[in-house]
């Protein structure tokens, strides 16, 4: 296993063979998402961009007993203008995922919440297991999901993502994955070595036709609109910024 | 005379209840009236900030049959369907969540409402579809609506083969969010759900609402427009005046 210098610890990048794996290594805050976690993020994200040899799929992980719990913003509680910025430089990283022009495979163990969430359906395949715990709670705090929004009316259309959002709350493994959260479902012991096997299965398609194909899948779907990917960012970023969102925000972090 | 179409407050939750059950709420010339003044007082109360979650459920038997064959064999199809699509198109325009609570059938424009509503809970005895090419019309109304709600391929099926869905079908197709093993279930579903969204912020379900609409294109008004046109091509043909003409006739002689 090769791992590759990010400066920074926060995530790490490895490869092994045609796979590399980027994981969110700040298990002690269930790889929340802080501003210096997405600058991490945008570190590794240009390693894999400016061409890894013989990289055929990146798998994103989490260290720990969490994917990723979502957004830091209490962290951040005191600067909404700062909390806007971060929903920003999330919406530019789940954009820079998309396009990336290997398959992308989520290995999701424990949470995935919100912007977690919106990791896990930003790759083109998510293996999850029966305990795991998804969904988008942001409504239930005053905040609006659009950031992830369109990458999940991607994932699983438009009827059930707007019942998804707009209701709130989390949900199991299993539910999420007759959601259509999750593309695979796999015993948590098993999802490790599941989703390996699944991406070292991927690696041995030929790489220009996987590149042409996701490239068009990605155009099919407005994976490519970046008007609209922003558009995401700037309601989600508008409202956290809001009075009302702050207030709930303060309540709710005093707790 | 009593109203065909209730509407009840318990805010920020409101309710609107179709009511003409021994007609199995059928949209007639009082239904759509009374529903139209409902929705007048809903977006009024939206306006004054005091509401934000709005229930649609249905009086006795049946969701929605669809339109009233008697107002439509007397020539009220075109206004019909104008009125229909207005009304799917406030719907899915409103600044509050809508939910719907089916049990019983919920046919032609019956499906349609629900297909304009955001959550849709249904129950034991729900049936969803377009029973209404025999009657030479098109249901292309709908579609602006369920062609986002759930997938191009099955709205197109749903629309065209004029099957009927059961709950367990229109969760797996995406029209309903969740299905019940029976009526008090669904109603305790529907209200715990509705009571979430009313502790939550109305700003925020708003704009989550509004950008939901404008990824799926039901944002803009031309889509309902080229929906409704769709349909009304059809209304005013000479195949739509001979099947129903012969579907009332059918009616007439079985004495129903």
């Amino acid at each position: 296993m090769n791992t590759i210098d990010l400066d920074t610890q926060l995530v790490t990048l490895t490869t092994e063979g045609a796979v590399a794996t980027l994981t969110l290594n700040r298990p002690d805050a269930r790889n929340a998402l802080s501003l210096e976690m997405i600058a991490a993020m945008e570190a590794g994200l240009e390693k894999i961009e400016s061409g890894l040899e013989g990289v055929a799929v990146v798998i994103l992980a989490g260290a720990g007993k969490s994917f990723c719990a979502g957004m830091d913003l209490k962290a951040v509680q005191d600067d909404p203008i700062l909390m806007g910025d971060m929903l920003r430089r999330l919406a530019a990283v789940s954009r820079r995922i998309r396009r990336l022009d290997v398959p992308t495979i989520a290995r999701v163990q424990g949470a995935a919440i919100g912007g977690g969430c919106g990791l896990m359906v930003v790759c083109d395949f998510s293996f999850a297991h029966p305990e795991a715990k998804l969904g988008y709670p942001e409504v239930d705090l005053g905040i609006c999901p659009a950031v992830v929004a369109p990458f999940l009316v991607k994932r699983i259309g438009a009827g059930r993502a707007r019942a998804m959002l707009l209701a709130g709350g989390t949900m199991g493994g299993q539910a999420g994955f007759e959601a259509g959260l999750a593309t695979h479902l796999v015993p948590m012991d098993e999802l490790e070595s599941a989703s390996t096997a699944f991406a070292q299965r991927l690696t041995k398609g030929g790489p220009e036709a996987i590149r042409a194909t996701k490239r068009w899948l990605n155009e099919l779907d407005g994976s490519l609109d970046d008007e609209q990917l922003s558009k995401g960012a700037e309601i989600s970023a508008e409202l956290i910024q809001t009075e009302d969102a702050q207030a709930r925000l303060r309540t709710l972090f005093k707790r | 005379m009593t109203a065909k179409a209730l509407l009840q407050f318990d805010t920020p939750i409101m309710t609107v209840v179709l009511n003409d059950p021994d007609r199995r709420n059928a949209l007639s010339h009082q239904v759509f009236d009374d529903f139209e003044r409902c929705l007048d007082e809903v977006e009024t109360a939206i306006d004054s900030e005091s509401c934000h979650v709005l229930r649609i459920r249905g009086e006795g038997p049946a969701f929605c049959a669809g339109f009233d064959l008697e107002a439509m064999a007397n020539g009220a199809l075109p206004s019909f369907l104008e009125r229909l699509g207005a009304i799917c198109r406030r719907l899915r325009h409103l600044n509050a969540v809508v939910v719907a609570e089916v049990h019983g059938p919920a046919l032609a424009g019956g499906c349609a409402l629900v297909s304009a509503c955001d959550i849709v809970h249904a129950g034991p005895d729900a049936a969803f579809g377009y029973p209404v090419h025999r009657l030479g019309i098109s249901p292309a109304v709908s579609l602006a609506t369920l062609v986002p709600g759930t997938s191009p391929g099955a709205a197109r099926a749903l629309t065209l083969s004029g099957e009927f869905l059961d709950a367990n079908a229109a969760v797996r197709i995406g029209l309903a969010a969740a299905a019940h093993p029976d009526r008090a279930a669904l109603a305790d579903a529907v209200t715990t759900l509705c009571d979430r969204l009313a502790a939550m912020d109305a700003p925020t379900l708003s704009a989550t609402k509004r950008f939901q609409n404008e990824l799926d294109g039901t944002f803009d008004a031309d889509v309902f427009a080229r929906s409704l046109a769709a349909s009304l091509a059809t209304a005013d043909s000479e195949e739509f005046e001979a099947r129903i003409e012969a579907v009332m006739m059918m009616k007439r002689t079985s004495g129903a």
